[in-house]
């Protein structure tokens, strides 16, 4: 089986049309005709990951986030950087493929990176009726909540904003990079990756200010890896009811991150 | 609604300000005098489509003071209002977004809403604060960034005592004596007042000599050309799958590397101090004062 046939494969397993114009769910390495040993899914192709997949003896990894650093994982004007001729020599000595799958498995139904997210912050049972994406927890506080919500999601370094004793029970949870607007009937956003300021509401500067004046709105920022990675689990899981030839395993590529610690 | 906003105007007697009379006739200045200064001083062409305009409060306001900061959060705005500094001289927005409240025309577009709703009770609450102090705030940010020396090089220089070190000829450059990618985390995190905002890629126990600051927002490129120049680059704002994979892989490539990401705020914090140190040479009628936003972050242990 090649690379080509298990991506032919997952295609006719999708569930949707194939969106033919996609720049990111393509091939990003390696030679797509590539006899396959063993296919790794992982939230990012780092270096690291593709490392630990060949000693796993997996030659093809599909990665929902980039490996060559930028989204559309173009190529040409890295020619010259020894980190790029390290990581594309690596693929190419150990014969090794990199697939990319994002848009796709976001946009078929059930979206399998919400899955692996609601799965691992263990919310599956707390789904909001009223609305998508939102969560209505048994009532904490949002130290708790912090302290539970890293713990289930094996993180080291996410970052929260708010007062640790306000009482939260209604959540809005995003993956990746962005952040869900704030909102009356929510007590606390959470998402992926987001810029400090400048977004067209910024959620660090309003949870800010909102926990100084007693109105207790609050964000957490899980990373991006961390709030997606779970999904490419649940991946590897829906990959193997209709590719058996060979080997399928989930390998988390993991939080990039450590944190000193704190100053004061 | 009622009790958060009486409570956060309470916090700095709120109203004293506004009806504060003036010190002196010969020593008074008004907003709108300090920002014709800044832009006699600051050098080049203002661009009159810039960001860097009053966001709030009156212009023709006399000033008792002036605070800048970072970010004009309402714990900086209600310690500017009880250390009487009533011009407000913000780096980042104070109303949530870049457009400080004002709803984007280009809202929409698969983005979602623009800026704050504004009835927003958070916004509403700053807004009177604001209004019942007599503050006016104003944002300095494509000008200040414009300036030379950079001066959140400048500041991060003066908070971390790397002056010293700095490279000839080289701004962002810095060649550290001593010091490991650990060490250099545990000190910025000291001297900073970081608590969970800054986040490192690499060993700890890799030694690390020379060093390159992107403050504020940094992009791939700039660390594709800041990291094989230096041992470690020290980072504001960088994207997780452009810049820290970067780093993370050309670790796992052998190289004895590192990436430190502090969050923009953070970053920028003590070159708004140097802006408080620039302020005080054009207007020497008021006090000026830096009022750190610092590290917006905690996470549970």
């Amino acid at each position: 089986m090649t690379a080509n046939d298990v991506v032919e494969r997952l295609k006719k397993n999708l569930g949707i049309p194939w969106n033919g114009q996609t720049f990111r769910d393509t091939f990003k390495a390696g030679n797509p005709e590539t006899e396959v040993k063993g296919i790794a899914t992982t939230l990012m192709a780092t270096l690291d990951l593709l490392q630990r997949a060949n000693a796993a003896g997996m030659n093809m990894v599909i990665t929902h986030e980039p490996t060559f650093w930028s989204d559309a994982d173009t190529t040409k004007e890295l020619e010259a950087d020894p980190i790029y001729q390290f990581k594309a020599g690596f693929c190419a000595k150990h014969n090794m493929v990199v697939w990319r799958y994002h848009d796709h498995i976001h946009a078929r139904r059930p979206d399998l990176i919400w899955v692996g997210l609601v799965r691992a912050l263990g919310w599956t049972e707390f789904v909001s009726p009223t609305g998508q994406r939102r969560f209505t927890l048994p009532p904490t506080t949002l130290g708790a909540l912090a302290a539970d919500v890293k713990k289930h999601m094996n993180s080291r370094v996410l970052r929260v904003v708010g007062d640790p004793n306000a009482k939260v029970s209604t959540a809005a949870v995003g993956m990746g990079y962005g952040m869900p607007r704030i909102s009356p009937d929510v007590d606390v956003v959470i998402g992926g990756e987001i810029s400090e300021a400048g977004n067209p509401l910024d959620a660090t500067e309003y949870c800010l200010d909102a926990a100084y004046i007693g109105k207790n709105k609050s964000q957490i920022i899980l990373g991006h890896e961390i709030s997606e990675e779970p999904g490419m689990e649940d991946c590897a899981i829906w990959l193997r009811t209709f590719i058996t030839e060979v080997p399928i395993q989930f390998i988390r590529a993991g939080e990039p991150f450590w944190s000193p610690k704190a100053g004061w | 609604m009622e009790i958060s906003r009486r409570r956060f105007a309470e916090l700095t007697g709120a109203g004293i300000l506004a009806n504060r009379p003036l010190v002196s006739q010969s020593k008074t200045v008004t907003a709108q005098q300090v920002v014709e200064r800044i832009r006699k001083s600051i050098g080049g062409v203002w661009a009159e489509d810039s960001l860097d305009t009053f966001k709030a409060g009156d212009p023709a306001t006399l000033l008792t003071g002036i605070a800048t900061t970072a970010m004009a959060t309402a714990d900086v705005l209600a310690r500017a209002a009880r250390e009487k500094a009533n011009l407000v001289i913000t780096l980042e927005p104070t109303f949530f977004g870049r457009l400080d409240g004002i709803p984007s025309p280009a809202a929409g577009a698969g983005r979602g809403q623009g800026g704050v709703s504004l009835d927003d009770p958070v916004f509403l609450a700053k807004k009177e604060f604001i209004q019942k102090n007599g503050l006016v705030i104003l944002r300095f940010t494509d000008h200040w960034r414009t300036r030379k020396p950079d001066p959140f090089a400048t500041g991060m220089e003066q908070t971390m005592a790397w002056s010293k070190y700095r490279v000839k000829d080289a701004p962002f450059r810095y060649e550290l004596p001593n010091a490991t990618l650990g060490s250099l985390a545990d000190d910025l995190a000291k001297r900073l007042k970081a608590r969970a905002g800054i986040r490192v890629v690499g060993d700890p126990l890799t030694r690390v000599r020379s060093l390159t600051f992107l403050p504020g927002v940094s992009n791939l490129a700039a660390t594709m050309k800041a990291l094989p120049e230096s041992d470690v680059v020290l980072a504001g704002e960088a994207r997780e799958w452009e810049s820290v994979e970067y780093a993370h892989d050309t670790v796992a490539s052998g190289q004895k590397k590192g990436l430190i990401m502090l969050g923009r705020i953070l970053s920028q914090d003590p070159g708004m101090s140097v802006c408080a140190e620039w302020l005080k040479s054009i207007v020497p009628e008021v006090p000026v004062r830096w009022l750190s936003a610092g590290d917006p972050y905690w996470r549970p242990a």
